[in-house]
């Protein structure tokens, strides 16, 4: 029989209480979404903040996709992707020791600078990449050595303009292959993200079809409205599938790179085409009320319109699967649906 | 509220994925020896009973049948890989397919000692073929409504009516008929319907084809006129036929058919791409991603099946994006330059996509439409 991957019933419960206790407490939205330290605490004294630490919990990534999916359905502004599957991920390659704070990672072009850094001015340290010659190096550096230039994404969330001056670092070499599993490591985070939030998006359009009342019943009885968020839920259906393939490949501990890369390009890509669907359907199905500020839909849609677009453009990842599949001396089928390892 | 709307994923084991590769290899001989000219839709048009006894002396026949009945033992895992190796090359499977897919389990699961021994041997060598008696031509998606009428006589029962879109009655030996064996109760529509093992050779039987819009046979209307079906070919219980012939849909619908009809199109364009022939467009890589995503989902509705989960909702899930999936897929004909203005390199190709487009109208309607689908869907989100 084949081997089940599932994330810890307890653990699950864990991640959820967490955040949904802190939901309760938090208030109103914000447009602004800023780093919730007194979250991250929480997350600190539980034993969460950096689940995949090898000197630490030493859990997976299975465990690290159920946290990350936990934040997501609440819509909890926190960098655990980058504090854990980044920035802590980096600094084991590198050999830099943890210390506990709370850290953003960036890679950096050739001149010392990045565009969008998640959470960059709200951390402790940002751990950089960049390239060096041939070669790749890595340096972790308190955010008060930089320059930072806040900035925000369409979902309000951090993603700031940082300078680095180069030549005043000491990096510590990686090889190419770091600097790419670091992107893909990201680009995997963003798929899991979105399929959790465009699975609450769901769970948000059932909610208002069942309990909205038009033409003397619940919205949620016309066919047309039943057809809109069927099809959102398929397409979420596929999506977290797709991306469950890839945590697990993650997880393994053994996939190469271009594997992991074939594996994530597939979660990536489905997860971006099914982003249009969902969000479009959800909308509609919620109505005016859903386009204000006021229903929390758009703490959830906002933030899978912007994490769609980093670290890979949907027309990106669907392009680089074309060319892989084009350069492949095998079938598209034997490509993706593999015999050996 | 906490919808799950996928089953845990399942990861495939050391022995699966040899299986796969042993297939794989099978497949790869028989394209080199000539065995058989891959097409779209094999699983419904290419009926090649030699091809199919090939795949029964290879033991994927009648996998899941155990084996005192001339089966296999082997898992559902087991047989969702061999199909999909057979589907992804376009392999013709369409003989044996009801037999195999569903006719077998139902069997397996309601027939009597005397049926199971009478009809699975020869379901698993690949000698006996099947169809099915669902649809009538005022009961298609309404399935309910089906108003075949078997009446109780000395030793059986009269079965009177007709079926229609029986796939390969006129090349099969049985078909599985529904029939109500009692009179329609409004409030209760889904009691008095009954399944009957029908010879498609007895008496009072007549197999009419329906032509399709392309010109080929595979479906057909069947007559059923006072056919005698003797108490021992009554399939199950009387009476309880919705029940049996609803518990194997989540089975039919989750299957990979449902999204490889066309796999062979998308296999030839990337070949077109590989060649030049055409250039290199993102919504390869667009739909290949759809496929794989399809795929997991499908192997891990399999995994909930082969653990006895209640999988109605992702079944669904995958008929409705798959069989739309494969669909666009066909449209994807629309990237083919016309025979007067291409390389003959492209004949393969070309041939594909007329297939597809030819036949892309009866993916999302065959095994229930993607409407009633999603109102499936819809049900299992609770908002039915």
């Amino acid at each position: 029989m084949s081997e089940n991957a599932q994330l810890d019933a307890d653990l699950a419960e864990l991640f959820d209480d967490v955040f949904g206790t802190w939901r309760e407490g938090r208030g109103s939205a914000t447009l602004e979404l800023d780093l919730d330290r007194a979250l991250w605490a929480t997350l600190d004294e539980t034993g969460i903040s950096r689940l995949t630490a090898v000197d630490g919990a030493g859990a997976s990534w299975v465990e690290a996709a159920g946290l990350l999916g936990a934040a997501a359905r609440a819509a909890a502004p926190l960098p655990i992707a980058e504090n854990d599957l980044l920035s802590g991920w980096l600094r084991e390659q590198a050999g830099i020791e943890d210390d506990g704070l709370l850290h953003s990672a960036a890679e950096l072009d050739g001149a010392g600078a990045a565009n969008a850094v998640p959470w960059a001015s709200q951390v402790d340290r940002i751990t950089l990449l960049w390239p060096a010659g041939s070669g790749w190096k890595v340096a972790d550096v308190a955010t008060s050595e930089l320059t930072i230039t806040p900035r925000r994404d369409l979902a309000g969330q951090p993603r700031d303009a940082v300078k680095a001056d180069l030549s005043a670092l000491e990096g510590r070499d990686v090889s190419a292959e770091v600097a790419r599993e670091y992107r893909l490591r990201g680009a995997l985070a963003r798929a899991v993200q979105m399929n959790a939030a465009m699975g609450r998006m769901v769970e948000l359009a059932v909610e208002h079809a069942t309990s909205r009342v038009q033409f003397g019943r619940p919205i949620g009885k016309f066919q047309a409205v039943q057809n809109l968020i069927a099809d959102a839920a398929a397409e979420v259906a596929i999506s977290g599938s797709a991306a469950d393939a890839a945590v697990l490949l993650a997880a393994s501990g053994q996939a190469d790179l271009d594997r992991l890369e074939l594996s994530v390009a597939v979660a990536r890509s489905v997860a971006g085409h099914a982003a249009s669907t969902v969000v479009r359907n959800v909308h509609q199905v919620h109505g005016a009320i859903g386009t204000t500020f006021e229903h929390q839909l758009h703490e959830f849609s906002k933030p899978v319109l912007a994490w769609r677009s980093e670290f890979g453009s949907v027309r990106e990842w669907d392009s680089l699967l074309s060319e892989k599949l084009v350069a492949s001396d095998e079938s598209l089928w034997s490509f993706g649906v593999e015999t050996d390892g | 509220m906490v919808i799950q709307l996928t089953p845990s994923p399942v990861v495939e084991t050391a022995d699966l994925k040899a299986l796969r590769q042993k297939v794989r290899d099978f497949v790869a001989a028989e394209l080199a020896s000539g065995g058989f000219t891959p097409t779209i839709n094999s699983w419904l048009g290419g009926w090649e009973p030699e091809f199919s006894r090939k795949l029964a002396a290879q033991g994927w026949l009648g996998m899941t049948i155990p084996k005192e009945y001339g089966g296999h033992g082997a898992s559902f895992l087991e047989r969702v890989v061999v199909t999909q190796e057979l589907l992804a090359a376009g392999a013709p499977v369409s003989a044996h397919w009801v037999a195999d897919r569903q006719i077998g389990p139902s069997l397996v699961k309601f027939g009597t000692e005397e049926q199971k021994q009478k009809l699975l041997p020869g379901i698993a060598t690949g000698e006996l073929f099947f169809g099915i008696g669902m649809s009538e031509p005022d009961a298609g998606s309404d399935l309910a409504s089906v108003r075949t009428r078997g009446t109780k006589v000395d030793g059986g029962w009269k079965v009177t009516g007709s079926k229609v879109w029986t796939s390969g009655a006129h090349a099969s030996d049985y078909f599985f008929v529904l029939a109500r064996t009692a009179p329609l109760d409004a409030a209760h529509r889904h009691e008095g319907l009954s399944q009957f093992i029908v010879d498609l050779h007895a008496p009072g039987v007549e197999v009419r084809p329906i032509i399709s819009l392309n010109g080929g046979h595979h479906f057909n209307e069947v007559f059923l006129e006072d056919v005698f079906v003797p108490d021992d070919m009554v399939l199950g219980t009387i009476g309880d036929g919705w029940h049996q012939v609803t518990s194997e849909l989540s089975y039919e619908r989750s299957g990979s058919e449902r999204f490889l009809s066309t796999l062979p199109m998308l296999e030839e364009i990337r070949q077109a791409m590989s060649r030049g022939d055409i250039p290199v467009d993102p919504e390869l890589g667009r739909y290949f991603a759809r496929i794989m995503a399809l795929h997991q989902t499908s192997l891990a509705v399999a995994g909930a099946l082969s653990r006895g989960e209640e999988v109605g909702t992702p079944a669904s899930i995958v008929k409705v994006l798959g069989t739309t999936t494969e669909g666009d897929i066909a449209e994807l004909a629309m990237m083919v330059p016309g025979a007067a203005s291409a390389a003959a390199s492209l004949d393969t190709l070309r041939r594909y996509s007329d297939q597809a487009l030819l036949e892309r109208a009866g993916f999302t309607l065959r095994g229930g439409t993607n409407e009633v689908l999603r109102g499936v869907i819809a049900r299992g989100l609770g908002l039915r």
